[in-house]
């Protein structure tokens, strides 16, 4: 069975797509047939990490859900360009449902809506048709319909969060309607963290104040900024702290839905 | 948090819980399944009836936390007909109490026909408030000042029960009135025995009111989850019947909803039920869900044919009769939660 995984932040910035790429690519390299949905159809951003060519998108999301395609057929195979050939098993593979990134289409789904049923069944039937093991939802910042659909039917929700009050308060929020939805497993990992800022001590406040279990604390750092949002970070720099952290998320992230 | 925020947020996540529970899926496969369903025949006793279209049909299902399920045409109006009786022999209970209600109309099942000119003959009450006679009887007992207020007390009890007002349909209305000679006929052999008030006509007038009432399909559900829920509507909070009074019209509807069929569906599907004419038919899982069906064709009794199909389904499928136990298939109740992979 595929399990779902819902990353989530209140307010945007957290780094929250381009963790979720860098996750999803890890998780791939596990041997695993993953996919990463962008469900962020207001503000899509994280088929620019996997540097899909605009013109091999035939289909997105949007289409799906106003019923010009197949969920399947909006997903689109990355492997070769990220992940390669990690395992002879020859299992890995890493797909992307990209939203669609021209004004008028996401004019449009806002102007008309959609039927949110109709992208939880999108969600399980991508899992069925493509042999998931996990599937990543990317999903907007700040609480929505799409939002609140992914939190509802995920095996594990992780919320990403800066070190700062705003995040703080926004976290909250989300928490508390992650529990009123009944979600089965939350994680926590606290972004951009100042290398000033001491780490335990931020653990524990976190996870005193939300009863959240704090996944990682991932620290801020120049190199990042410079990647960020032109590749997979981890594929560039594997030995940097940043990686290590990610690779213990990942490994806490995959003990939870084993 | 503000108590309107506070509604707002729990109808924002019942929808989503809806929206990603399996039980939407299987409203759908139903409705799938039956709307191929050709049988019966629309009713046309009056020209408003035959117009119905044959092919509509819709299923929605409100959960006693007011989550709501639907598939199909949930939002064509029709009129509630029958199926107003025992929500206003609730109101009259609420009146007289049920011992006075039980001295003028009976709770005895009846294989008469709905429109059978026939009293029990030792007490020359009508046999129960779902066969015409008993609901233009529990009509009368129906108080105010006046007509208009006896009738607006009728509506706002509706209202309440659906959660949004409703309205008479004045021309399905006229027509009722024009053609209705039997139930006119059998207004008068209960105010021969005394049965009745000597405000009959009036009555009777209120009778063809309550039949005229516009509803659809997602209302009938709400309306069943507000029984389920112990007289409180979930979706809006207000209580529209008494807690005490809940028990009584189930248990008449169960013994008496479905027509001359009645004996057959407690026997077989085992959910108090009330159908009507126009192809609606309302079902309450006691403590669990409304449910509301519409589909116009009838069958040779007087009940919605896909209606009966999807009830008996969902009875079989889940467990949902009145007297399963023991049942080791899957619960309704896990129906409406979000289905998760592990």
């Amino acid at each position: 069975m595929t399990k779902l995984i819902s990353i989530h932040s209140f307010r945007g910035g957290t780094g929250k797509s381009n963790t979720t790429a860098n996750l999803a690519v890890m998780i791939a390299k596990t041997g695993r047939r993953v996919a990463i949905i962008d469900t962020d159809i207001q503000s899509p951003g994280v088929h620019v990490l996997f540097s899909l060519d605009p013109s091999r998108v035939t289909y997105t999301l949007n289409d799906y859900l106003w019923s010009k395609c197949k969920i399947e057929e909006a997903a689109y195979d990355v492997t070769d360009s990220v992940v390669g050939n990690a395992d002879e098993s020859g299992r890995t593979r890493l797909f992307l449902v990209p939203s669609a990134i021209d004004t008028g289409a996401i004019a449009k789904i806002l102007r008309e809506g959609y039927d949110v049923g109709m992208l939880n069944d999108g969600l399980h039937e991508l899992a069925d048709r493509l042999k998931l093991d996990v599937l990543l939802i990317d999903t907007h910042p700040g609480v929505n319909e799409e939002t609140l659909l992914s939190i509802a039917i995920s095996d594990l929700l992780l919320l990403i969060m800066r070190p700062d009050n705003q995040d703080f308060q926004g976290t909250a929020v989300t928490a508390e309607l992650a529990r009123r939805l009944d979600v089965k497993k939350m994680l926590l990992m606290v972004n951009k963290v100042p290398p000033s800022m001491d780490r335990e001590a931020l653990r524990q406040k976190v996870e005193d104040l939300y009863g959240v279990e704090v996944a990682g604390i991932l620290p801020l750092n120049e190199e990042i900024v410079n990647v960020a949002s032109g590749a997979i970070f981890t594929n560039r720099y594997p030995q940097h702290p940043f990686t290590r952290c990610l690779v213990q998320v990942v490994d806490r992230v995959l003990q939870c839905l084993a | 948090m503000s108590k309107a925020d506070s509604s707002d947020l729990d109808a924002l996540v019942n929808k989503m819980k809806s929206a990603a529970s399996p039980l939407r899926t299987v409203l759908r496969e139903l409705y799938d399944k039956y709307l191929p369903l050709r049988d019966g025949k629309v009713a046309d006793y009056i020209p408003e009836l035959a117009k119905a279209d044959p092919g509509s049909f819709g299923i929605t299902v409100v959960t006693k936390d007011g989550q709501v399920f639907s598939a199909g045409d949930v939002k064509q109006q029709f009129t509630i007909q029958s199926i107003s009786k025992p929500f206003v022999f609730g109101l009259a209970l609420e009146m007289h109490g049920r011992d006075y209600v039980l001295s003028k109309v009976g709770v005895e099942p009846t294989g008469e026909a709905f429109n059978a000119i026939v009293l029990d003959e030792t007490s020359n009450r009508p046999f129960n408030p779902m066969v015409n006679s008993g609901a233009v009887a529990t009509a009368d007992l129906i108080e105010g000042k006046d007509f208009p207020e006896r009738v607006s007390r009728l509506i706002a009890m509706f209202s309440r029960y659906c959660g949004r007002p409703v309205y008479v349909d004045n021309t399905v209305f006229m027509s009722e009135r024009a053609t209705g000679h039997r139930n006119r006929a059998i207004g008068h052999l209960m105010l021969n025995f005394g049965m009745v008030r000597d405000r009959i006509e009036e009555s009777l007038e209120l009778y063809f009111q309550q039949c005229s009432m516009m509803v659809n399909c997602h209302d009938l559900a709400v309306m069943g989850a507000t029984l389920a829920n112990g007289g409180v509507n979930p979706v809006t909070g207000e209580r529209a019947l008494e807690q005490q009074y809940v028990k009584y019209l189930l248990s008449i509807m169960l013994s008496c909803g479905m027509y001359d069929y009645a004996g057959e569906w407690a026997y077989r599907v085992g959910i108090p039920s009330k159908s009507g004419v126009a192809g609606g038919i309302v079902a309450v899982v006691p403590g669990v869900a409304g449910i509301g069906i519409y589909s116009p064709p009838l069958d040779a009794k007087g009940n919605s044919v896909r209606g009966i199909k999807v009830f008996e389904e969902l009875s079989e499928r889940f467990g949902l009769h009145a007297f399963e136990t023991g049942f080791t298939g899957p619960s309704f109740l896990d129906q409406f939660k979000p289905a998760r992979t592990s």
